[in-house]
């Protein structure tokens, strides 16, 4: 069990920017879109035996030629501003039965990923997911930042659209951050990495949905093309958007309408101003997530 | 323990040459246990090694089947007479390239493996008075070539749906390819009205083919009895029964039933058979 790398490439500092599957694919689309734009050599990879189940197998005529397990590979790019290593894993190395990793064996991935990167003397570490949110899917998504040293805030405070959790009603300051993407960022403070969680938000009733989220995975570039000074482009995204977007409006119009009235008042909360009362109380706030989770309870699952 | 595995040798079996023949308890129609514990029976196989549980199956209580307390056994049998290792064990739930390298851990280094039979069941939807056939996957083309001489269907395009895994046997399969030991897992068409059950004509199917290529000499009056009297019990239940006659009388002439038609088949049979039809 470990990681296989084709070459070494002459990295100077680089910054892993690393993503696995979660809600709406927000991190993972937006990574991986970073990953595509900057046409990003692939080199290595971790061995996937001891962490996953195969995914495909392929027989013909008979006989069985190949099985393919989910793929955990990683890229570089050399770039003017700064060198990059992507990781981008397919899927979360999950135990149990469980949605997401945790345990011995996501620690174990965590650490085989900072293993190979430390060779390039990488010290700088990106991860990416959803923040669950309570906004409505026609206003644009902000985006959550954690990072994993007080230092890195007011570096943070400078990128555009982006919120501490601090500066989210009602959590102040706390949250947590499931999976892979949020424990790469604890493993890499203990051993000594900067490293910095972008969230983007998602719609609170989309969260069980089985689409993506591209709005929210823009959100994400734009703050990683800021941090990592590359200019993004992304139209890229715009025909994926477009799709989910249309997808979007008919399930939304499949919402009854008294909970959908509750809903389209979201379109109206404004999080600019935190300290500011928004146009929706604490209490009503309450009343349309309860809303929200008896339609899905009700629909069997959200799916 | 062996390479660090999870094996426990009880006794070094003395065996050349062998082949392994593999059973998985949660199989469809109860195939591959029923085959295996039919060839250990018959073939008088003895007890020899066993991979223990703790890495590979939930071990949160235990299941109860039949009245009876279950736990998870993964256990080698050698039939020393006939070159034969039998492998019976429920589906791990974690680990399994771990698992699947135990088992060819114990097959390759201790019982000198040459050959691997790996059983398996599928659904069809076809009635029970149709002849079972015999599907094959295997992992190497030289298999295949000695394989040709056998009454098998053994050119099967197959890749996997979406939603879905590979089986657990393909898995097996790719790993004893890599490790140059020739495999090939025989899948039996069961009735989807009997898969909850059992089928004996499946069993006498997949034995009939092992007693010819490995040469075991196995008498199957004993089988060919419990194919007769299953027959038999669900002859009564169609002369009883109209509706249940029609359905399977549209199966027998390649009509597809309803979800419902279907759906009510499978109650009635399991029903009759249960209650001792």
């Amino acid at each position: 069990m470990g990681i296989r790398l084709y070459q070494e490439p002459q990295l100077e500092d680089p910054i892993l920017v690393a993503s696995w599957p979660g809600i709406g694919n927000i991190g993972i689309i937006a990574v991986d879109t970073l990953r595509g734009i900057l046409e990003a050599e692939e080199f290595g990879e971790i061995e996937p035996w001891d962490f996953f189940y195969p995914k495909r197998v392929l027989i013909r005529k008979g006989i069985l030629e190949y099985l393919e397990f989910p793929s955990t590979k990683f890229y570089f790019k050399r770039t003017e501003g700064k060198d990059i290593i992507f990781f981008i894993g397919e899927e979360q190395p999950t135990e149990g039965g469980r949605m997401y990793a945790e345990g011995k064996k996501a620690y174990h991935m965590a650490n085989l990923v900072l293993d190979a990167v430390e060779r390039f003397k990488c010290r700088r570490v990106y991860t990416s997911g959803a923040a669950v949110s309570l906004i409505h899917h026609t206003t644009k998504p902000r985006v959550w930042a954690v990072p994993n040293s007080a230092s890195l805030l007011s570096e943070i405070r400078g990128y555009d659209n982006t919120v501490l959790m601090s500066d989210i009603e009602g959590r102040r300051g706390h949250g947590n951050i499931t999976g892979l993407n949020g424990l790469l960022l604890g493993v890499a403070k203990k051993r000594g990495f900067e490293a910095i969680c972008l969230m983007g938000e998602i719609p609170v009733y989309l969260q069980g949905l089985p689409l993506s989220y591209p709005k929210a995975s823009k959100s994400v570039l734009e703050v990683l093309g800021h941090s990592l000074k590359i200019e993004v482009n992304l139209g890229k995204l715009d025909e994926l958007d477009q799709a989910v977007e249309r997808r979007i409006e008919e399930f939304y119009q499949q919402i009854p309408p008294e909970i959908r009235g509750q809903l389209d008042r979201l379109k109206h909360v404004s999080y600019a101003q935190p300290t500011e009362p928004g146009p929706i109380t604490e209490e009503e706030e309450k009343g349309i997530m309860e809303d929200v989770e008896k339609f899905f309870k009700k629909r069997g699952g959200g799916g | 323990m062996s390479q660090g595995y999870p094996i426990t040798i009880r006794k070094e079996p003395d065996l050349l040459q062998s082949s392994l023949v593999l059973g998985w308890s949660e199989d469809m129609a109860n195939l591959g246990w029923r085959v295996t514990d039919y060839l250990k029976r018959k073939l008088k196989g003895q007890e020899f090694a066993e991979i223990e549980p703790e890495d590979f199956f939930s071990l949160g209580g235990v299941v109860i089947e039949d009245n009876l307390a279950r736990f998870p056994g993964s256990k080698f049998y050698a039939c020393q007479e006939y070159k034969l290792v039998v492998f019976q064990s429920g589906s791990p739930g974690a680990e399994w390239h771990k698992f699947l390298n135990s088992v060819l851990d114990v097959a390759e280094h201790h019982c000198r493996v040459k050959e691997l039979y790996l059983l398996g069941a599928m659904v069809s939807f076809s009635a029970h008075t149709t002849p079972r056939q015999l599907l094959t996957v295997v992992n190497s083309v030289e298999m295949k070539e000695v394989l040709n001489q056998y009454d098998l269907a053994g050119d099967m395009d197959y890749q996997t749906q979406a939603g879905e895994r590979p089986t657990l046997n393909s898995y097996l399969l790719w790993i004893a390819k890599e490790r140059n030991i020739p495999g090939v897992t025989l899948w039996v068409p069961i009735p989807f009205y009997l898969a909850a059950m059992e089928d004996a004509q499946a069993q006498k199917k997949v034995l009939s083919f092992l007693n010819e290529r490995l040469d075991l000499k196995i008498d199957f009056s004993d089988l060919d009895q419990e194919i007769r009297e299953q027959n038999e019990r669900l002859a009564r239940l169609r002369s009883r029964l109209p509706q249940i006659d029609d359905y399977i009388n549209r199966l027998e002439s390649n009509l597809m039933l309803s979800e419902e038609e279907n759906g009510e088949l499978i109650k009635k049979i399991e029903d009759f058979l249960r209650e001792g039809g």
